[in-house]
């Protein structure tokens, strides 16, 4: 991450009577998130009589949060804030992979490839990490998880892959 | 008095050396477990619950008590250590106790923790012993609509608690409640929001958005360039394992408030127990002489949540035991694990079967015992932890959080809904906006939603009734005080001052 330091603004491109950019995009994106709820529930009953349908809930609460969102985003407009915060690309990029390494490998490829080799993805996040150690840690790490979690919790987990035991 | 009777009764029951072992082993256990980041106290219990089948009812019953105990604390303390909540009454601890670890104070921070919790369980068991059966009925004049407007004030806890804008907070619980409306609805069973999704049909769990928005985003966050410098900060200054006199004098008020506070929020079945830790918070907050600590490192932060997560979770067994109503997901464990050796919670159960209720109590007793005799001691070597270089930490978590999260269900889309989550976490830091309200609401959304249903129906569609039976009003009442001091302009000035200068 030699790129930008996060704490840094970066330049808005935000047209200029935006003047909180931050809680401005915040609160378009919470309505974004209401629209999608909307859309979401659209398909579900309404209120029958007195009773609440399946839909009346999520889409009271939807409606709400699109008015909340709007109302974050009037701040934005309206009131000086602060600038939306740089993004670094490298820690979330490697930590998603890694999590998402492992749902994907858990099953077909066991626990010892899948900890392992998800230790070492999400190593890949930072900078800092030296590759030495953190091999030696990984490994301990998983032999560690291996005995510990089938073993000692006795939860059913597969170890190896699956075209190694068969 | 015939109570105090019972109670003696119940040790009696409980203190042979062989259950005071199991209890030993059980919270041992329980906290070894729990303080695997990643691992929360729910998914601790379960992992641990066969281990008890095999034993006697009654020692079955006292080692699930030094396991729950242990789970919860080893939940506290990941919260503390690493700021990932394991359940929705850590949440808070995780707002004080994890500033307190990065100023070097993760010691006293962990012990206060056990001693209030020590406190707390014991002064609800007393209680329980004298009061169990008078208070019973005040549960019972809640209805629908009172508990409605229960889960409102609750959620208006969070506001308060939360360190931003009014309008943000408030807007993240409306965002939980959302997300806690994916699944199946209670009702009519028709899925919601959950596009087909079969993972999807029971709803997100609340581990998984946890782990996610608190502990992942963390972890990203925490990878950003500009926030080494705080971690080594962490690193550096550890001082002092155990509380100096001056924390145990501020303390003191708020671990006896919490106490009752925890004790009273409890007994109400439903969301009780998950309220008790947010409404504490906000009273220390809003009693204390300069709230501005708050979220900074105040170590009453800390004792008051602790006690009264504690005292709620110890009365919150006179509805369990008399109503039958779990008021938490650990709970609803607790009672299947009853229901195996024999005990079915309900209106008769005090007196048919008086050794296992009180024998029961007891060892909930003995559980907290055992916890702050274990882990007092340990408080050094789990502040250790924190040396360990961050570089080596984090791909640790992260494969920890993963396990425990696919071990929950064995459901791999869990694990990539916790990513999800995640980056969701990670861009809601960025823009400010807290996670805590937004767990709140989602563990409240559904007995929410499920009461307003209820009270509407039995009211006839008629919006008033929340106005108009006294308790519920005066429940909304506090509601709207609590709101209105939370967006006073004066005040506003100085949650912003706050919001600016820890958020750096």
């Amino acid at each position: 991450m030699s790129d930008t330091p996060s704490d840094a603004p970066v330049k808005s491109n935000l047209p200029k009577w935006v003047r909180g950019p931050q809680d401005f995009v915040g609160g378009l994106a919470m309505m974004a998130v209401a629209l999608f709820a909307l859309w979401a529930s659209s398909d579900l009953q309404g209120m029958h009589g007195f009773s609440f349908g399946a839909g009346t809930a999520p889409r009271m609460f939807a409606v709400l949060l699109l008015l909340l969102g709007a109302a974050v985003a009037l701040v934005g407009i309206l009131k000086d804030g602060p600038q939306i915060a740089a993004y670094s690309w490298r820690g979330p990029l490697f930590v998603s992979a890694a999590i998402l390494f492992f749902a994907v490998a858990i099953r077909p490829l066991g626990l010892v490839v899948s900890a392992f080799a998800a230790f070492m993805i999400a190593a890949l996040g930072s900078h800092e990490t030296r590759w030495l150690e953190a091999v030696i840690v990984g490994a301990c790490l998983t032999l560690g998880c291996a005995l510990l979690f089938p073993y000692v919790l006795g939860l059913p987990m597969p170890m190896f892959p699956r075209f190694l035991i068969q | 008095m015939e109570l105090f009777a019972n109670l003696a009764h119940g040790f009696a029951v409980a203190f042979s050396p062989i259950n005071l072992l199991m209890c030993l082993i059980g919270a041992l256990v329980g906290t070894l477990v729990g303080v695997l980041p990643g691992i929360g106290t729910i998914a601790t219990v379960a992992m641990l619950l066969p281990i008890t089948f095999g034993l006697p009812p009654v020692g079955a019953l006292i080692m699930l008590a030094g396991i729950y105990y242990g789970a919860q604390y080893g939940g506290s303390t990941t919260s503390i250590l690493v700021n990932i909540p394991g359940e929705a009454t850590s949440v808070v601890t995780a707002l004080d106790g994890h500033q307190m670890a990065k100023q070097g104070r993760a010691g006293p921070a962990l012990a206060i923790a056990a001693i209030g919790s020590f406190f707390a369980g014991c002064v609800a068991t007393v209680l329980i012993a004298v009061l169990g059966a008078p208070l019973t009925k005040l549960a019972l004049a809640f209805g629908p609509a009172e508990y409605f407007s229960l889960m409102v004030l609750g959620l208006i806890f969070a506001v308060v608690l939360a360190k931003g804008s009014v309008l943000k907070a408030i807007a993240m619980i409306v965002f939980g409640l959302l997300l806690s409306m994916v699944g199946s609805d209670i009702e009519t069973g028709a899925s919601r929001m959950a596009f087909n999704i079969p993972e999807l049909a029971d709803g997100l769990g609340f581990a998984t958005v946890a782990m996610g928005v608190f502990g992942f985003a963390e972890i990203i966050r925490n990878l950003d360039h500009g926030a080494e410098m705080d971690r080594n900060l962490v690193q550096q200054k550890i001082t002092g394992l155990m509380p100096t006199r001056k924390d145990l004098v501020d303390s003191t008020p708020a671990i006896l408030r919490g106490t009752v506070l925890g004790s009273i929020l409890g007994i109400l079945p439903g969301g009780g127990a998950v309220i008790a830790s947010f409404a504490a918070y906000t009273l220390e907050k809003k009693l204390a002489k300069d709230p501005s600590r708050f979220g900074r490192g105040a170590i009453e932060g800390v004792a008051s949540p602790e006690s009264a997560n504690n005292a709620a979770a110890q009365t919150s067994f006179i509805p369990l035991l008399t109503l039958g109503i779990p008021p938490n997901a650990v709970m609803a464990l607790m009672v299947g694990a009853m229901t195996i050796h024999g005990i079915v919670p309900g209106p008769q159960v005090m007196q048919k079967q008086p050794d296992l209720v009180w024998g029961m109590i007891a060892s909930m007793w003995i559980g907290n015992l055992m916890l702050i005799i274990i882990n007092l001691p340990l408080v050094g070597i789990w502040v250790r932890l924190l040396r360990v270089p961050y570089r080596l930490m984090f791909p640790s978590i992260v494969v920890f959080c993963a396990i425990g999260i696919y071990s929950v269900n064995n459901a791999p889309v869990d694990v990539v809904l916790a990513g999800v989550f995640g980056l969701v976490g990670y861009w809601l830091i960025k823009h400010d906006f807290e996670p805590a309200p937004l767990l709140l609401g989602m563990v409240l959304g559904p007995l929410m939603e499920e009461n307003l249903r209820r009270a509407l129906l039995i009211s006839r569609g008629d919006w008033s009734v929340f106005v108009s039976r006294p308790l519920s009003a005066v429940l909304l009442a506090i509601a709207a005080g609590l709101l209105v001091l939370a967006v006073l302009p004066t005040l506003r000035a100085k949650r912003d001052e706050v919001f600016v200068e820890s958020e750096g």
